[in-house]
Parts: C-alpha cells; sequence; structure tokens
C-alpha cells in the first residue's frame, strides 16, 4: 500500500514529534477528553477511603470563551475549547485541596508503536470568573499537566505543575512531579493508612504540602521562575503555547517548554511506584487546574497533540 | 449527525440547603434535557432551570419539576438557552438533607 499523507494546517503550530496519535481540537467537540473520578467499586457504587474527595472535580465542557463585559474569545482557531473549571472554594494551599477546588480533564489510552519518547503539546489560556473587580491574577494557584504511564514494572507519573500564586502572593514558577525522600505511605495519603495511593501515584491531591508551595510530591523546576501571560482584565485571554517530552525507555523528564522558552529536565526521573493490577501499557495525559480563592478559575484547551517516536 | 455529550453536575452530593449546580457553558447544543436523582430518604424537592448571559447573572427558564419524597428521579429540558445554563434544587436542609446526582444531557 502506497500512503500518501496530508497534514492539517494547524499543526504548523505545533511540533510533534515523528508519529501524532492524537490531534484534538474542540471545535469538533470533547475528543475523548473525560472527567477523572475515583473507582466505584465498593458498596453502593462508593469508593476508596482517601483524606481527599475524588468525586467531586467540577466538570470540564466545550467553551466559546465568553465573557462577562467583553464578547466570546472564540478558541485561538475556531470557536471551541475545552475548559477545565473549579468551583468557588479552596482549602489553604498547605492543606489538602477542598471539595470542588480543582477542574481535571484526562484522555485514556494505551501504548502504541513501541515509543522511546511520549511528548505534549498544547495552546491553552487561563482567568478566574470575573465576579468581583479587579486583575484576578492572583485568585489562580496552579494548573498542571501529567502523563500517567505504566509499563511492565513500574507505575510512574512525569508531570509539570505553574504554580501562579499562593494565598493571594504571586510565586509564578514551575515544579515537576517528583516525590521528596523519606515520605511514607501514610505521609502520602494524608495520614490514612490504608490509603489507595503509593507515593508517586496522584500527586496533584497528594501529598503534604507546605508554605512556601514545595510539598512532597513537587520540586521547584531549577531556574523555572516565568512570567506568564497575564492579561490586564479576567475577561481577556491570550493563548500560550506548550510542551512536555519524556524519555519511556529511560523513564526520564527530557525538557519543558512554555511559550518560547525550554526547561532542560533531562536526568531527572519521577517517582517510581510499583505496578498497580492490570493497566499495563496505559498511557494518560491529564491537564488540571486549581484555584486559591472562593472564586472559579477557568483553563481553556484550544488544542491538544500528543505524539510519540 | 448530531454530537452529544453527558456531563455529571453533581455527584453524589449531600445538601442541606438551596443548591445550585456550577455555570456550564452548553452553547453548542441545540437541546439539554437535566435528569436529577435522589438516593435514599429525601423531602419534596423543587428543581428549576436557569440561564445566564454570563455565568453570573441567572434567570429561571422553564417548568419548574417537583420531585416528590417518593419519587428518585425527574427530568428538566430546555431547547432555547443560550450558552450557560445550571440547574437548582430547593427543599433540603439540615433536618432533611439529600443525595443528590445530576446530570445533563446535550445534543445539537
Amino acid at each position: 500500500m502506497q500512503k500518501t499523507l496530508s497534514y492539517d494546517h494547524q499543526l504548523e503550530r505545533f511540533n510533534p514529534l515523528d508519529r501524532v496519535i492524537t490531534f484534538d481540537d474542540f471545535d469538533r467537540g470533547f475528543n475523548g477528553w473525560m472527567d477523572l473520578t475515583p473507582n466505584f467499586v465498593y458498596d453502593n457504587y462508593e469508593s476508596f477511603n482517601s483524606a481527599v474527595d475524588l468525586t467531586s472535580w467540577a466538570p470540564s465542557m466545550l467553551s466559546s470563551a465568553p465573557m462577562r463585559f467583553a464578547a466570546s474569545h472564540g478558541s485561538m482557531e475556531g470557536t471551541y475549547s475545552l475548559k477545565l473549571t473549579t468551583g468557588a472554594v479552596a482549602a489553604p494551599h498547605t492543606q489538602p485541596p477542598a471539595d470542588g477546588s480543582m477542574g481535571i480533564a484526562l484522555k485514556r489510552l494505551s501504548r502504541f508503536g513501541d515509543p522511546s519518547k511520549i511528548q505534549i503539546e498544547a495552546w491553552y489560556s487561563y482567568t478566574p470568573a470575573q465576579d468581583r473587580i479587579g486583575l484576578g491574577e492572583e485568585d489562580i494557584r496552579a494548573f498542571g499537566f501529567y502523563f500517567d504511564v505504566q509499563d511492565g514494572e513500574h507505575r510512574y507519573m512525569p508531570g509539570v505543575r505553574y504554580v501562579n500564586s499562593l494565598g493571594g502572593k504571586l510565586v509564578k514558577k514551575w515544579q515537576y512531579w517528583k516525590v521528596a525522600d523519606g515520605v511514607t505511605h501514610a505521609d502520602w495519603n494524608f495520614g490514612v493508612e490504608d490509603g489507595w495511593c503509593a507515593p508517586g501515584i496522584d500527586n496533584l491531591w497528594y501529598g503534604r504540602r507546605h508554605e512556601d508551595g514545595s510539598s512532597d510530591g513537587y520540586q521547584w523546576v531549577p531556574g523555572g521562575e516565568q512570567d506568564l501571560l497575564y492579561n490586564e482584565s479576567p475577561d481577556k485571554i491570550n493563548w500560550l503555547y506548550f510542551r512536555l517530552l519524556v524519555d519511556v525507555q529511560k523513564r526520564e523528564y527530557i525538557e519543558l517548554q512554555s511559550m518560547d522558552t525550554v526547561f532542560d529536565l533531562r536526568g531527572i526521573q519521577p517517582t517510581l511506584a510499583e505496578r498497580y493490577r492490570s493497566i499495563d501499557n496505559l498511557i494518560n495525559p491529564i491537564f488540571y487546574v486549581e484555584t486559591d480563592t472562593d472564586r472559579p478559575v477557568h483553563f481553556f484547551l484550544d488544542s491538544v497533540v500528543y505524539s510519540t517516536e | 449527525m448530531h454530537t452529544t455529550n453527558t456531563s455529571v453536575l453533581t455527584r453524589r452530593v449531600w445538601i442541606r440547603s438551596d443548591y445550585a449546580t456550577l455555570p456550564y457553558e452548553a452553547g453548542w447544543a441545540t437541546e439539554a434535557v437535566f435528569f436529577t436523582q435522589v438516593e435514599g430518604e429525601h423531602p419534596d424537592l423543587t428543581i428549576t432551570t436557569d440561564i445566564s448571559p454570563d455565568g453570573i447573572n441567572w434567570i429561571a427558564r422553564g417548568e419548574p419539576r417537583t420531585l416528590g419524597s417518593d419519587q428518585s428521579i425527574a427530568e428538566s429540558s430546555l431547547t432555547t438557552f443560550g450558552n450557560w445554563v445550571r440547574l437548582r434544587v430547593e427543599g433540603a436542609s439540615e433536618d432533611q438533607p439529600a443525595r443528590i446526582l445530576v446530570h445533563v444531557n446535550l445534543k445539537g
């Protein structure tokens, strides 16, 4: 068979690896991106015991990015983006996330083509709801991305998080996912001895958090300060580029790109947990957003490209 | 062929006072059906759908529904609603709480 390939011109604003596995432009629907929920496998469909209510995250939606006083922004190209949002509630950043304080969306995939590298790229934007006067930038705690990966030996989660603001004070630094030394299973699960998750799994809500934004599950990216573009009102958004490249042969980070800045993460390994039952060869990409206060915040994904090599 | 999607707006949440789902954008769809389910004992509940120009200011739209204490599921439908929708549930209290599950199915 002779193949003729023609690429969507929208790929011009991405830098995919050799093989594009998925290219999701939310003008055509949810593209399989869905809300994250726990496993409802116990009596009366209850989920496992956790210090964090994993059932409570706000639903993602297809958004035309309409604003209170500005018009609809549409998306970077087209009308709709995928919007992650939060409830109007936040716990202090030193505590476990409050019910509904995060928005999470993922795509459930598996390994294909025996890749050595996997990469996620996205064009995104972020803003709080314009439910009060002011700029609103300080009310967005963080947003992030991670891959949930399991091979034949380990489950691990290479990811990054942009810490925008903590307790109303702007921080604007990148972190990567890796567990601090000496963290026990009970530490990780906020004291729940039989907690579901092993250290290194689901860093987005597990692991103890400290006043300065450091935590059991996140480490600061060296030189990771970055003043990301945030416009002058909550009802103005701009589209930003994001890329994370991971070596799944060595189980190491390679690099994070944010706008035109590239952070070298070579030689850093995410925490390797024991494999979980029956999910070998799983690779899920996942985005999330967190509010810092009693105000919904939004994270818009215009489009996402997942590619491998 | 139409696009369809079901989102869970409220996932088995205990309510003890008047309650509203988060603002939800549904502008891509031309019809919306909300399903409200209740688990276990509960008081009579009144269910109202709201629409909004901005996700902040709301106005009731559509016929309110009553979900009696002997019922477990109710539906609310909208066909002209602009972009923003939400669902309100009234009647729960500290003495008579309710555990609710709200789906919205969109099609367009």
